[in-house]
């Protein structure tokens, strides 16, 4: 049976995604850490694409490599770490700091996750291959108007709406708890009388 | 031989998620086992849209989760990345060693 080209570049994409995303984990320098993963989330796209969800392959890259992957490096940039801080020594000479116990956990994670993979995939794997195929039955399966269809028709008795509408309290939440967080200590003094070390000359200024 | 069908995607999600998974437990720094959350959020998006076109094809379902699980992610990172800037003002350090003695007192 000759292969079509949903199956190619599904392949392509599969291979792709799995091994930048586990350059991702490998890489040493967290800033390439993150543009690795902004990369590897383009074949992830693509695959939606191939899903007949093209709407939700632009939200991957608009939102996620367009805004969360960026809040990343915007604080990686800010905070500023040195190349290897943060890291375990890789390679064999192993530095002094961390050098045998980060070796052996990374050692054992890789083999409990391993095992994890060798037990879960098989089985997985044989089930969805035996489930009965229900495929897409819209045409338009995926456009955005089927979509808003979805969430937006009938808003008074459509439980999709409240929970979806529900989602930016959640993100109000977020950006409150994050604004407390990142509040610096509460000022003593009040802001507009100047502190009393501050000495004339400079007061008229401001 | 049609490699693009659900057992497939969902090996890749599975792939994705024990990936990050790794990553939690390799990286020492905060930042960066946060970014191993989402590679493992990114696989089971994988699998929400993969159910919905092979199997459940009704209607959109797994797209909505889908939007769902990218506002929780979005406000997962905001909260995560607030509280790593307030650890590295406070300590200098947000290497996941010196998170697990916050509750101890200082020598």
């Amino acid at each position: 049976m000759p292969q079509t080209l949903p199956d190619i570049l599904f392949a392509i994409a599969a291979v792709a995604v799995v091994l930048l995303s586990l350059s991702v984990v490998l890489a040493r320098n967290p800033v390439r850490s993150t543009l690795l993963l902004i990369i590897s989330f383009v074949p992830v796209s693509l695959i939606y694409v191939l899903m007949q969800a093209a709407f939700v392959g632009v939200l991957q890259i608009l939102v996620y490599a367009g805004a969360i992957l960026m809040l990343f490096t915007f604080v990686i940039m800010m905070i500023n770490p040195e190349p290897h801080s943060g890291e375990i020594p890789a390679g064999s000479t192993g530095e002094a700091k961390s050098g045998k116990s980060g070796k052996m956990g990374a050692l054992a994670a890789f083999l409990l996750l391993t095992g994890t993979g060798f037990v879960l995939i098989p089985p997985v794997h044989w089930a969805a291959s035996h489930l009965p195929a229900e495929p897409v039955s819209k045409a338009d399966f995926g456009s955005i108007a089927s979509l808003s269809q979805l969430l937006f028709a009938n808003p008074s008795e459509n439980p999709l709406t409240v929970s979806f509408e529900l989602i930016s309290f959640l993100i109000l939440v977020g950006v409150i708890a994050s604004i407390n967080f990142s509040r610096r200590d509460k000022v003593s003094a009040p802001q507009h009388t100047p502190p009393p070390y501050i000495s004339a000359d400079t007061q008229g200024e401001n | 031989m049609h490699p693009f069908n659900l057992a497939n995607c969902l090996t890749v999600s599975i792939l994705l998620v024990l990936i990050g998974a790794f990553g939690v437990f390799r990286r020492r720094s905060l930042i960066l086992v946060l970014l191993s959350v989402e590679i493992m959020l990114n696989g089971v998006n994988l699998a929400f849209i993969a159910f919905n076109y092979f199997r459940w094809g009704g209607t959109e379902s797994g797209h909505y989760l889908y939007m769902l699980s990218i506002g929780v992610a979005a406000v997962e990172a905001a909260v995560g990345l607030s509280m790593v800037i307030v650890l590295f003002r406070n300590f200098r350090d947000i290497t996941r060693d010196r998170v697990a003695h916050l509750g101890e007192v200082e020598e």
